[in-house]
This record gives C-alpha cells, structure tokens and sequence, in this order.
C-alpha cells in the first residue's frame, strides 16, 4: 500500500512503541507452551510464594504455580475477550449503523434509539449484571452449550456495537449523502452493492480506530469479571482472577503476585491504546502527517 | 413524432418545517420547493434551467432521475410514469436518464479508480467483462482523458478533470437524457471553458437530450437552445433562449441579467475618463 | 503619486512538506496599494492570491509561514512586528472580509455583540456607545432598522444579510484598508451584485483603500481602479482595470477575461485554456503559464521573466501581445 507510505514515516516512536507491545503480545500468547516455562495450572507446594528469582522470574503463587507461566496463559483470556468482543461488536455495530443511515426514517429511529439505551448504562455495569444473573456455568443456547468464556465474549461483544453503530452511522450518514452513491443508485445498483461496495468502504477508517481503542476497554472488562470470580473459572489463569487472587497478598508483602498481572494488564492497555492513535492518525486525511501528501 | 421525451405534470414537492414538537402538533408548516411545475422536454432539446438558491432547479432535477419522490405530481419518461417505472428498480429505463453532479470532490468514490468506476458502470448496463476495459478507456477518449487515467484515484486527478470522468460515467449508461447539475460551478473559470465546450460537442455528436441547471446565465446562453427561469419553486418565464436573454418580460429575469458581471461595461464609476459609467440599476431591486 | 498605504515587496509564502522541505506557494509577489485606492487581485484556485492576504494580514498558520518579502503598511513593516501590535493593528486599520459568512461569525452570539465587541478592543468607549457605533455600521451597510437588529442571531439572517454584517463589523472602526477574499463567492448572483455595490459605496463615501480578491475578472472589474492579476504564485500582469481589460498584454489576462461567456455578441464555442493549473510543489522553473500558454517559446519555459514597469502598468512576460 504504498500511499500510506508517506504517513507511516510520519508515525512517531510511540506508535511503533504500541505496534511492539501490542505484537509482543499476541505472539507470546498464540505460543504460550513455547513461551511459559512451566505448566500455569501445575501446583507444587514446596516452591509456593517464593520471591522473583532466576527459577521462577516473576515468583510463585500461594498454590506453587509460576506467575510468569500464569501471565503468558492468561494473556489468551484478555486478548481472546479483546479480540473476540471487538469483532463481534464490530459486526452487529456496523451492520446497524449502515443500515439505519442508508435506510433512514423509521428504521434509522428505531435502530438508533435502542442504540442509546444500550449505550447509556456503562459497559461494565451491564457486564457485570448480566454475567451475574446468567450465572458462570455454560449456558444452553438450542443444541449447543456454550461455555462461560464464549458467553463472555459474546456479551461484551453485544455491549460494544452501540460503540461501533455510531461511529458508523455518524460517517454512513454523510457518505449515503455523497454524489457518488446517488450515481450509483441512478445507474441501478442494488443496495448491497451501494452498501457493501460504496458506503462501508469509506466508513472503515474509524471504525479501525475505534476498534483498537475498545481491544484496551475488553481486556479491562475480561479482568474485572475475572476479578469479581464472573469470568475464567479457577484453575485456569486470567489476569483479573490472578489480581483478585492476590488482594490478601498485598497485606502480607507478597507484592509480585498483585503487581506483575497488574502490569500486564496496563502495559496491554496502553499498547493498544498507542496503537489506536497511530491508526488514527493514519487513516485520517486531515491529521498532520497526510495534509501535504496530496 | 412522438410526444415529449421528458414530461413533468404538475410537480410539487413540499418538506416538513418547523421542530419535530411543532410537527407533533400538528403545527408545522411545509416548505414548498417546487409548487405545481409542469414542463414538456422534445428529444434532442438543450434546455437551461436558471435560478438562484431556493429557486427549486436542484428539486427538480432530483424528482426527474427519480432520486426523491414528488409530494404530487407526476414525471413521465417517454409517457410512462416514473412512480411505475422505479418499481423495477434496476430496469433498463434507468440506464436512459443520466446525471452530472455539481461538487467534483463529492462525485467520485475517493477509494476506486477511475477505471474501476467506469467498468463498475459498464457492468450495470450489461456489458460483458471482457470488453469493459476497452469501452472504459475509449470513454475516457471521448471526454478528453488518456487511458494513463484509469488506475488514478479522484484525489491524484484536477477538479476539471473529475468533472470529466463523472461525465464519462453518465455517459457509460448510454443515456439519452442527460442532466448537468451546476457541473462547472466548482471548477476554475478557466477550467469551465473547457467542460462547456465539452458538453456542447458531445450533446450534439450522440444527440443527447440536456438539462443544463445552472446560475450562470452567459454559461446558458452558450450551450442552450432554450431557457427556464426558476424562483420559489415556480417557473417565472420561459422560451428560446437568445429571445428571453434580450427581451425579458419578467422582471426577475431582469434582476437576474443586470446581476451578471459585466467587467468595465458595467461600473457606475468611469473606469477612465474616456470611458462611460453605466445607469444605476439593480439596487433598487435588493430582495 | 502619494506615498503608498501598503507595499508588498517580494513576499514569499511556503508550506512545510512532508519531507521536512519547503513548497513555495507564494514565490515574490510585488504590488502597492494607494491610499483611498481599490485594487483587484484575480487568479484561480492556487494562484496564491488568498495566501498572500493572509500573509499580509499575519493570519498564516502552520504548516504555512511567510518565508521572504517585506510588507509595508504605512511604512512599517508588518512581517516584522510583533503579535500585539498585529491585534491593535487588524480590525482598527486593517479588516478582512471572507468568503463565507456562516463560518466567519459566531453563531452563539448576537450580532450587535459581535460589532460592539470589535468597537470596544479598539476604542475606549461606554458600552452604550459601542451600540449606537454598531447600529450605524449596520445601518451603514443597508439593513433595515438596523437598531433593532443588533439583538438578531447569524441564523436568523440570510447569507446575503450576514456578509452584510461581517461589512459592517469591518468598517465599524474605519480601517484605512478593507481586504475582501471572494467575498462574494458563496453568494447568489443578484446578492452578490449588492454586494459588491455596497462595497463600491463604502469606500467612496468612507474613503477606505479596498482590496477585493476574487477569480472572476468581470466582477472586480466594475469597482475596482487597478487590477493584479496573478498565476502560479506570481503577479503576471498588474495595471489600471481599463487597461487590464482592454488592452491586457500578458495572454493568460487575455484569455482569462475571453474563455468567460457575455450575455451580448455571437454565440459560439467558448475560448478555453487548455490544460490545467500548476500544482503545489510543481511550478514550471520558467514562466508558470508557459505550459498553458498558445504563444509560448522556449525562453518561456526556461526563465521566468521578470516583473518590469512601464509607466502605471507592470508585466512579466517574453511574448507580450
């Protein structure tokens, strides 16, 4: 691609910056085996809380298992919540949005407006209400059963496409306006192909903003279930449930079992969030770096 | 000879005004853009539409390629009714009316090619894919474009040379009715030239009928056989073109005349003092 | 001839590429304005006729600066100067009018408190005293009861009234200079000949120098005393309008006022430039209408002529006709 060519020059340190941890990431979780060097579920009792040392990099928990192993397999959870939520949302949110701004009139009332409901409980709020009620078990959805990570990802996914439908139908709106969609129309295109060939194409760009920008808020929300016992059931390692694990440690001086997975999680966040403002500032003509490329 | 190629029959077209708790009461107005607008277009003609602002033209062109729906009213392609017609959406009437849009920047989608646009085109009139790029390239040539243009984005292309393509795009529907919303109101006047010219050669070389919708009066003299004055959503005067340019009988289409910069020939002040100063006129009628 | 009121002296004006190189837009204009004088600046998209506004005004900002050039307002030197004196100096000696008035006033204002607001910055008068300043500058500009208008919102007033009350706001405090860019523009066609009359009004009976910027030769043409016209970043040709018009010498002024239809003499196909103007960052090292231009030769092409001075005219071009 290379009219983006001028502009990734233009991306400075803290992009790449976002660009690497973010990478680090994902690479470290997809190759978890390979990258843990030890089993994150394997109890040991002998070597429980023990301090970072050069057995056991970043400690112990109380039940002898690696914190560092627990972090890189806990990654799957947070970025699988991200990821999945995002995509998912991406889907329902778009979808809605392009077709309350193409459709207009009653449709584009009705979609919008329970658009705003959704969105006017904060996410975690509803998150955490309805992982409540619906309880951790699977829930049977006709002949499948869904397990509580599935459900997760597929709540937050659902509470993230208000997000989505309006930055959608906010650009949609004014692109179905364009001249070159009314061209389109009088030459007898169909509407999926002035939707899917026209309209989305041009209304992409913040949607990939918006969709680094909310990988951040998933991870947050994947670890505050976790963290209220909602999410990834014991034994298997998440960032929040490792945090929730460690409330009594901080009292006792145990300090790397609440400090490492905090940090994963921060260091993610901010990855991801770096990452976001590069993309923005790449997809968006009117930022700094692309005036004087035309 | 048939009847009139292009026919509106008393064409109204009114929108909700007011806020949406005026129209809950029952209280709105509606504002009317085109009142009761009934016109007859023979094949082959070159009609001028002029007006300003509000004058209802862009209403009109919109209701006659059927993007918005007349409140009342009819508009017949060849005697049929458009309101039946756009049941079949993407029937072969559509490829016959064609329109040029006003903002070059606005025309184009910025993420295709030129060639894409034109073979995307082509495929909606049932061409076949292998002969689209040819046919695409060759209407590149008719408006004046090099094949090098194909692969080029909107935004590497000059305004002129947008208004070319969207031109290329109309004329790819093989229309036999083509309307030119205000097509050279975003370009250089030195870029105008060569679209009107342009527009003049083509309408004559495949016998095109034109709706030239414009505020440019000297623009419509040039092109236009025959003349209509639009204001408030009426049309006030209409008939051959040189005849309503030199003898006005309505006195808008007065103000519009003497509203035409005129250069030196039109100061009230003498440019030099071999040079005469014009009669005061047009103030008087500030409306 | 009196000492001029403002004297543009070489002025460049660039932009910061993307590279971290300079692109000039605006590549050593000359022109001088008299007191009481009205002169036109013509030129298309790109001729850097707006730039150079602004940069006599000190309104560039990044990534465009003033990169060479005096401009000398009554001797002192604008690009010189610092911030402060620019804010006492525009809006009391110098105001500019826009193209588009919607844009140009507050909307969450009224106007009478937009007039007054540009009366007292300058002046030191009561409050009741900025108002009945303002109603008359209203009143000035032909709005009817304009006293009574003064507590009216933008959007109560049409597009034409607005620029009317941008006119007035400019010429509340009697500036000595009035630059109007296009001011006319987004306008409609009966309105804008009310404008530009009113324009022609104000400065005969204000005795303000006016300099109205515009791409339509006919329009500045019936108010204005001297024409510059511009091209590619470059005045090309600059001289009394009646000159300018009938007896142009630089081709690309002939063809300009040509390739625009009249509504009297015959009716055929319309003069037109080929080709399109330079772009940004890609002006010909020769004459910047040689590649446009029916009379080029290859001098044309190579070296850009110089502006010389002939009397009350200048022009730059090889091939005069």
């Amino acid at each position: 691609m290379n009219r983006f060519g001028p502009a990734l020059r233009a991306i400075d340190w803290t992009g790449w910056l976002g660009a690497a941890i973010v990478a680090t990431i994902l690479l470290a979780a997809i190759f978890a085996p390979l990258v843990a060097p030890y089993d994150p579920v394997a109890l040991s009792i002998e070597d429980r809380l023990s301090a970072p040392d050069a057995a056991h990099w970043l400690g112990t928990d109380q039940a002898g298992r690696d914190v560092f192993s627990r972090i890189v397999f806990g990654a799957r959870a947070s970025l699988a919540v991200g990821i999945g939520a995002v995509l998912i949302g991406a889907l329902l949110g778009v979808s809605a949005g392009l077709f309350a701004a193409y459709e207009g009139g009653l449709g584009e009332q009705i979609v919008m407006r329970i658009v705003d409901g959704i969105a006017a409980i904060p996410l975690l709020v509803w998150a955490i209400a309805i992982v409540g009620i619906l309880g951790v078990g699977p829930l049977p959805l006709g002949p499948f059963l869904l397990p509580n990570e599935v459900k997760i990802v597929i709540l937050v996914g659902c509470l993230f496409s208000p997000v989505f439908a309006r930055v959608t139908y906010a650009v949609a709106k004014r692109v179905v306006g364009a001249d070159y969609v009314k061209a389109r129309y009088l030459q007898g295109a169909s509407h999926w192909q002035i939707v899917t060939g026209d309209i989305l194409p041009n209304c992409l760009s913040p949607v990939i903003v918006q969709a680094t920008l909310l990988v951040a808020i998933g991870i947050v929300i994947e670890a505050s279930i976790s963290f209220v016992g909602l999410g990834v059931q014991p034994p298997q390692p998440s960032w929040g449930s490792m945090l929730s694990d460690a409330r009594n440690a901080i009292y006792s001086g145990e300090w790397w079992l609440p400090v490492f997975p905090g940090l994963a999680i921060s260091i993610t966040v901010i990855g991801f969030n770096l990452l976001g403002d590069a993309v923005r500032e790449l997809f968006d003509p009117r930022s700094e770096a692309r005036t004087l490329v035309a | 000879m048939t009847g009139p190629i292009l026919a509106l029959r008393n064409l109204t077209k009114s929108f909700p005004q007011g806020g949406a708790f005026d129209r809950l009461l029952g209280r709105g107005s509606r504002f009317v853009a085109l009142d009761d607008v009934s016109l007859d277009i023979q094949r082959g003609d070159v009609v001028g539409i002029v007006g300003e602002s509000g004058s209802g033209k862009s209403t009109l062109a919109s209701l006659a390629v059927g993007l918005a729906k007349p409140t009342s009213g009819e508009v017949l392609l060849d005697g049929e009714p458009l309101s039946r017609l756009m049941r079949n959406h993407a029937g072969p009437w559509r490829r016959r009316i064609q329109m040029v849009f006003q903002d070059s920047s606005s025309a184009l989608n910025p993420r295709k090619t030129i060639g894409r646009c034109l073979t995307e085109t082509l495929a909606l009139r049932g061409v076949e894919r292998g002969a689209r790029e040819a046919e695409a390239i060759a209407l590149l040539e008719l408006v004046g474009l090099g094949p090098e243009m194909a692969p080029r984005l909107p935004h590497e292309l000059s305004g002129g040379q947008r208004q070319r393509v969207g031109l290329a795009r109309a004329l790819a529907m093989k229309p036999d009715i083509l309307i030119a919303d205000e097509p050279v109101s975003s370009l250089d006047v030195s870029l105008q030239a060569q679209v009107i010219n342009l527009l003049s050669r083509l309408t004559r070389e495949l016998g095109l009928t034109l709706l030239f919708i414009s505020h440019d009066l000297a623009l419509v003299r040039t092109l236009c056989t025959r003349i209509i004055v639009m204001r408030k959503g009426q049309i006030v005067e209409q008939g051959p073109c040189l005849d309503v340019l030199e003898h006005p009988s309505h006195p808008y289409t007065r103000l519009l005349i003497s509203a035409v910069p005129k250069g030196i020939a039109g100061r009230r002040t003498p440019a030099s003092p071999d040079m005469p100063a014009r009669e005061p006129a047009r103030s008087a009628n500030a409306g | 001839m009196s000492a001029p009121l403002l004297s543009v002296e070489g002025l460049r004006v660039g932009f910061r590429a993307a590279d971290g190189g300079m692109v000039e837009a605006v590549r050593g204009v000359d022109f001088a304005i008299a007191p009481g004088e009205a002169v036109g600046i013509v030129g298309e998209s790109g001729s850097g006729k707006s730039l150079s506004m602004l940069a006599v005004m000190r309104l560039l900002g990044p990534p465009a600066r003033a990169t060479g050039g005096r401009v000398l307002f009554d001797g002192e030197d604008l690009l010189a100067a610092d911030e402060a004196r620019m804010r006492a100096l525009r809006g009391r000696d110098i105001a500019m009018v826009f193209q588009d008035p919607q844009s140009s006033l507050n909307p969450a204002l009224t106007i009478g408190r937009q007039i007054t607001d540009v009366v007292r910055a300058h002046r030191q008068v009561s409050r009741s005293e900025a108002r009945r300043i303002a109603a008359e500058a209203l009143e000035r500009v032909g709005i009817p009861a304009a006293a009574t208008r003064l507590g009216a919102y933008p959007h109560e007033f049409s597009g034409g009234m607005r620029q009317r009350a941008l006119i007035a706001m400019a010429v509340a405090c009697r500036p000595r200079l009035l630059i109007a860019d296009e001011p006319t523009t987004a306008l409609d066609v009966t309105v804008q000949a009310q404008i530009v009359d009113l324009i022609a009004e104000l400065r005969r009976d204000l005795g303000i120098a006016v300099i109205f910027i515009s791409h339509n030769l006919q329009l500045v043409s019936e108010i204005v005393d001297r024409v510059v016209v511009m091209y590619g970043g470059k005045v090309v040709e600059d001289g009394p309008v009646a000159d300018i018009e009938l007896r142009a010498r630089h081709p690309y002024t002939r063809l300009l006022r040509s390739c625009v239809p009249s509504l009297s003499g015959p009716v055929g196909p319309l003069v037109a430039i080929e080709g399109a103007p330079p772009r940004l960052g890609r002006m010909p090292p020769g004459c910047p209408f040689s590649p446009r231009c029916p009379q080029a030769v290859e001098t044309c092409a190579a070296e850009m002529p110089a502006l010389l001075r002939e009397g009350r005219r200048s022009l730059a071009c090889w091939r005069p006709q």
